[in-house]
């Protein structure tokens, strides 16, 4: 599995994105089953967001795409981003 | 925390550019354990630094003045919030209005420049807080973990830590808590929609309103003043001078991890993209710069007559939702000559706009 993130806005405005493959490495069903929950829980086109939150957008094995935005992200998904991003969310 | 979930200390990552700027390689996996070394260090050496600063006395390093006792008929309400590095907000209550500066710095500064940005609003144009009629103003410290972000969620302000490696505590930067409760002033007046260009003015607004605060904390002005936002932010590893220059657009920063500046000053340099809501942190170069050029050219203190002309306009009720920059420019000329009439101001104004490429006819 790949799970590519990408995270636009903020105050900065500075862009990132990164990805995880998951194939061969030990950890790969944690990270199946976190990047299942963090899916199921977003939404199909992008939410509105806030002045200055940070967007995201969550493709898992680039077939699956959802988008959330903070300030209101699940757990699963701030942990995902948060970890693929290798940066605090 | 779920640290043991995830047993290696970060994913195999592969950071690539997004153009036109990015963070790049910022946490590689073969110099992890460095890196949480090294941030777990610095923000070891921030307690300390915060603990000696504290003992130290009254003299504790803060943004700006205390707010004048004066003006006790509109008294404001600041509350800070302790987020206690999770994502619940606002958290706990750590200093209320009229309390005394307790021992964590973000906290003293946020409140501090929440002050700084209540006087501007009331002293230069007579705003009663964020909504005014007094909105209590309520800001929340230590968001989430080395979170690189300040926001605003419609309610109140929210500032992370940074990570300490590239970005310092969103507080350091009196011109950013300016920046966000301004986001508060807009939502209550024009409410420019958040995407595109009217996206790009609102974030223009917020630099514009949150220079003026930290010019008027410091009596600077306009040729005193550095014209830059979130200048400290960057911690040292980072080659630049802050995150936008109102002066120079484009200049601020130039790193091999960030990359460059990509704010444009002109509409010929205008950056169509889809990221950021339409590039609203990169297009609002463009009107900042006008705004810079009606300050330079009026001389004096931009919060004066260039920043009334744009509280004006922003206040004034004649700005769709979905202004576009000529919109917003036609306004400005039009609040410039209701207020000074045919003059200096107006003919800034116009000659500012000309410079940077938009219409005003």
């Amino acid at each position: 599995m790949r799970i590519h993130v990408t995270r636009t806005g903020g105050f900065a405005g500075l862009s990132r994105h990164a990805e995880v493959d998951t194939s061969g490495r030990a950890d790969a069903p944690q990270w199946h089953a976190l990047a299942d929950r963090a899916l199921a829980d977003g939404r199909g086109t992008p939410p509105k967001g806030v002045p200055d939150g940070f967007q995201y957008t969550i493709t898992v094995d680039d077939d699956r795409t959802v988008y959330c935005a903070d300030p209101h992200l699940t757990d699963e998904q701030r942990q995902l981003v948060s970890r693929v991003l290798g940066e605090g969310a | 925390m779920t640290a043991n979930v995830f047993p290696t200390a970060a994913p195999a990552v592969f950071c690539s550019i997004v153009p036109p700027h990015i963070l790049d390689r910022v946490a590689r996996a073969d110099d992890t354990v460095l890196a949480e070394r090294a941030r777990r260090t610095l923000e070891h050496d921030a307690r300390l630094r915060t603990a000696r600063a504290t003992t130290a006395g009254p003299g504790t390093r803060t943004a700006a003045p205390a707010p004048s006792p004066e003006g006790t008929d509109k008294p404001q309400q600041r509350t800070i919030y302790d987020a206690h590095h999770g994502n619940g907000l606002p958290g706990t209550k750590v200093r209320g209005e009229g309390g005394d500066a307790v021992d964590d710095i973000p906290v003293n500064r946020a409140y501090t420049g929440l002050g700084a940005t209540f006087e501007l609003y009331l002293r230069a144009y007579q705003r009663y807080s964020i909504d005014g009629a007094g909105l209590p103003m309520n800001a929340s410290v230590h968001y989430a973990q080395e979170y690189n972000n300040a926001f605003w969620n419609g309610e109140q302000m929210v500032f992370g830590d940074g990570d300490g490696r590239l970005f310092n505590d969103f507080t350091i930067a009196l011109d950013v808590i300016g920046h966000e409760l301004t986001h508060g002033v807009t939502q209550y007046t024009a409410n420019l929609d958040y995407n595109g260009q009217s996206g790009a003015l609102n974030e223009s607004l917020s630099d514009v309103f949150g220079s003026l605060v930290k010019q008027y904390a410091k009596g600077q002005s306009a040729r005193q003043a550095d014209w830059l936002i979130g200048e400290g932010l960057f911690t040292s590893r980072v080659s630049g001078v802050a995150l936008r220059s109102m002066k120079a657009p484009g200049t601020a920063y130039d790193d091999d991890q960030l990359g460059k500046d990509p704010q444009p000053a002109d509409m010929d340099h205008y950056v169509h993209t889809d990221r950021d809501n339409g590039g609203v942190h990169i297009n609002s170069g463009i009107p900042n710069h006008a705004f810079y050029l009606v300050a330079e050219a009026l001389g004096g203190n931009a919060w004066e007559r260039a920043g009334q002309i744009w509280y004006d306009t922003l206040t004034g009720g004649q700005l769709a939702r979905d202004a576009q920059f000529t919109d917003f420019a036609k306004a400005t000329v039009r609040a410039a000559r209701a207020r000074y009439g045919e003059g200096a101001e107006l003919d800034g104004v116009l000659k500012a706009w000309s410079q940077v490429g938009v219409a005003t006819k």
